[in-house]
């Protein structure tokens, strides 16, 4: 019996199962992409967005967003951004190759730094940014910025420190052991060369072939007389190039543990200063009382801006390699979803413009304002455009306030480079607390400006802000009686009008650098340097008579050994070479005196 | 529960009358991708359309996806694996995952994720032996135990049952 290929009966189920699609699909269609979306822009900025509801317009290629919330993923209560309505115009044909291509953006009612209803969940999962978020808040940490602490004096007493909470302590055994270990590889190799037996070797033989002539040794052991010393000059030559490796090798070691002993002068400094923080002494330096009154405001800018550059880094990889990311979640494991973009080809996503107006209509910041977004791409390098992004009101000669944030990604080149440089002036500062101290900071209007540049991982960042009328008010929530010295602080403060401070971070991005200055460090560590500078060193002599206790016993003998090793190396080397000098010299002369009166007239071994 | 008793009676039948054994075990080869492969992709809506328009054993096909999904499951991490070899450490078939992720339609069959594509090339290497095995073995079924169960009251109260007559619609002509 011969057996039909094709089965046309199950045509009309399988039109019935395209048909259920579709129903499936006008039905659910819209809500699948809502959580989808939703989904996958939590996943992917690292925060929550919310969706109110979405429509895609599939004959208007187009997507109506409802309602859009996203979080502010540093804080929970805010929103970053909120709009009432979002058009996306889409080019249909990227959407056959699975790509998105928003061709316009439109949006009413945008809003920022909205207060939220219900407080933002956290984003868990293993995703790039709540990585990023979590790295970000451990790298926040190396940032010593130590309080400005302003408790009674008579608070200073005795305390028992714990060796083990010393640094020095831990920073002395590391030298202890990288000397003992720069010492046994010093006396291998030195054992190796063995510089007294080539000596006594070479010595044996010149004593040996002392006042003896030719004549005595005959022809065949003259040769072999010669043969000898000159084995011994290569062996005494060999032995000095040993000698100069192993000085080098000394100076290396040298060199290390000098640098061990720097560490641990380092680590006193910071011990120093832990035990000052352990007695609660004041810093009555400048520049400390900057970094504790605005320090961690500060980092609270950088953190943001980092944290955003290194998304942008991420999600906007430079050159045209395939880009790996995790799978979508489903029930099966997600593996890795690989991009493979082509050249004169679309890219997997691509913003083109985005002009959006808006408007506040109340509050200090109230007028219109213009956003413009070009090129936001995953695949810079296809689009060889800058990612660009500007906001501004402009409104010279008057009171209101004046925005000017201007940025780029420029992901285009092997070295990403990320700017932006915000400029807002008469606009309402944000009020926050001075860490440590029961004052409030409330800048007022004023000006701030805000630069960020990443290359590479290379930042330089700088925040500033100015405020001609800012206030000082004690903060109700922590109110409790003033020391004296916070009254000190209190009054300083009610008497400055002005408030200017700048915040500079700079170097590699995993380890930069923060400096803060603010008009009020050398105005505030005068006064407090008059109040209690005397009882103040005094505590600081004895953090430092405290932390000497504890770690003399252990450094000391470290440095010693440091010392014996450095000095009986140094001392080793050019002795041994002296006396090779010596041995080759006699050598030498013993060679002179073989080869004399042979005139040439037979060739002796290895003689030029 | 109606769901799961027609489906239980199209596998029966499958094994039994439905179809010759190239028949059932051409359905089971093509069944085992709905098994192996993540569902949720247009490969496997091209395959659906096939087990129903080709001359296969639909049952057969049913117990293929049936029986090879907890495979699917267990070997994801072998999936990953082969399919992270073919996308990302081989250069050479680089352009070729160029041109297919940028031709239109084709990133819908998203075999530019690793399980998927692995999972899909293993059946595509299986699809034979499975086939040949499933027709070795629906051959010796039917001439050893077939019959008795055939007999049995279990396998009689099954294809009595109204919902049945749905599952004819699709048995091998």
């Amino acid at each position: 019996m011969r057996i039909r290929l094709v089965r046309w009966s199950g045509l009309l189920p399988l039109l019935g199962f395209f048909v259920l699609l579709g129903v499936g699909w006008l039905l659910f269609g819209d809500f699948i992409v809502e959580q989808t979306s939703e989904e996958a822009s939590t996943e992917l900025l690292g925060t929550q967005v919310d969706v109110a509801s979405l429509r895609v317009r599939e004959t208007q290629s187009a997507v109506d967003i409802g309602g859009l919330e996203i979080a502010d993923p540093f804080n929970p209560m805010r929103n970053l951004i909120e709009a009432r309505g979002i058009r996306l115009a889409l080019e249909p044909e990227p959407l056959l190759e699975k790509k998105l291509v928003i061709r316009r953006l439109s949006l009413e009612d945008l809003r920022f730094g909205t207060t939220r209803r219900k407080a933002a969940r956290p984003v868990k999962g293993g995703g790039f940014a709540p990585q990023t978020l979590r790295a970000l808040n451990e790298w926040r940490e190396q940032f010593d910025v130590p309080l400005l602490s302003l408790a009674p004096i008579d608070t200073i007493k005795a305390i028992v420190l714990d060796p083990a909470k010393l640094s020095t302590v831990a920073a002395a055994g590391a030298l202890r052991t990288r000397a003992d270990s720069t010492k046994q590889a010093l006396e291998t190799q030195w054992a190796d060369i063995d510089v007294t037996r080539v000596v006594d070797s070479a010595t044996a033989i010149a004593k040996r072939l002392e006042g003896v002539t030719t004549t005595q040794l005959g022809l065949d052991g003259t040769r072999k007389a010669v043969t000898d010393v000159q084995r011994a000059i290569a062996l005494v030559d060999g032995t000095e190039k040993k000698i100069q490796g192993l000085a080098e090798g000394v100076q290396r070691g040298v060199r290390g543990l000098a640098e061990g002993v720097a560490s641990v002068n380092e680590a006193r400094q910071r011990d120093y200063a832990f035990v000052r923080g352990l007695m609660k002494l004041p810093s009555l330096e400048g520049p400390a009382i900057g970094g504790a009154f605005f320090g961690q405001v500060s980092i609270d800018r950088f953190q943001r801006a980092v944290y955003w550059a290194e998304l942008a880094q991420k999600y906007l990889p430079p050159g045209l390699r395939p880009q790996a990311q995790a799978g979508p979640k489903r029930l099966r494991m997600d593996g890795t979803t690989v991009r493979f973009p082509r050249e004169k080809h679309w890219p997997p996503f691509l913003l083109q413009a985005g002009d959006l107006s808006f408007g506040l209509a109340s509050g200090a910041a109230k007028g219109a304002y213009a956003l413009e977004l070009r090129n936001v791409t995953t695949t810079p390098a296809l689009l060889g455009r800058p990612t660009t992004f500007t906001a501004s009101r402009s409104a010279p000669g008057t009171k209101l306030p004046s925005i000017d944030v201007r940025g780029s990604l420029d992901h285009t080149r092997t070295t990403p480079r990320d700017q932006v440089r915000a400029a807002l002036a008469r606009v309402p500062l944000p009020a926050f607390d001075l860490p440590g101290l029961p004052f409030r900071v409330e800048p007022g209007q004023g000006s701030m400006r805000f630069d960020f540049t990443l290359v590479g991982r290379d930042v330089d960042a700088r925040w500033n802000i100015r405020s001609t009328e800012v206030r000082w008010p004690v903060d109700s929530a922590r109110a409790r009686t003033l020391t004296d010295m916070e009254s000190l602080v209190g009054r300083v403060l009610q008497g400055l009008g002005t408030l200017e401070v700048e915040a500079r971070l700079m170097g590699p991005l995993a380890h930069p650098r923060l400096s803060v200055r603010s008009n009020l460090d050398d105005a505030v560590a005068a006064r407090l340097r008059g109040l209690v500078g005397e009882v103040v060193a005094a505590g600081e002599r004895m953090a430092r008579a405290k932390v000497d206790s504890v770690v003399d016993a252990q450094v000391q003998p470290v440095l010693a050994q440091v010392g014996t090793i450095t000095a009986e190396a140094e001392r080793r080397v050019p002795v041994a070479q002296q006396q090779l000098d010596q041995v080759k010299a006699l050598l030498e002369n013993r060679l002179k005196a073989l080869t004399a009166g042979l005139g040439g007239q037979i060739k002796l071994p290895g003689l030029p | 529960m109606l769901a799961l008793l027609k489906l239980l009676q199209a596998l029966v039948k499958a094994l039994h009358s439905e179809g010759t054994p190239g028949q059932v075990a051409a359905g089971i080869a093509l069944g085992a991708v709905l098994g192996l492969t993540p569902l949720i992709n247009v490969h496997n809506a091209l395959i659906f359309a096939l087990i129903l328009v080709l001359n296969v054993s639909f049952g057969g096909a049913m117990l293929g996806w049936l029986f090879f999904t907890p495979f699917g499951f267990m070997l994801d991490p072998l999936f990953d694996a082969i399919g992270s070899k073919l996308l990302l450490e081989s250069p050479s078939l680089t352009p070729l995952w160029t041109a297919w992720y940028n031709t239109p339609g084709a990133p819908y069959t998203n075999f530019n994720n690793t399980v998927v594509l692995g999972s899909f090339v293993s059946w595509l290497l299986l699809a034979l032996p499975i086939f040949i095995l499933a027709r070795i073995g629906v051959t010796r079924y039917r001439a050893t135990i077939g019959e008795r169960v055939r007999q049995s009251k279990f396998y009689k109260a099954l294809t009595a049952s109204k919902a049945y007559n749905m599952y004819r619609l699709f048995r091998p002509e």
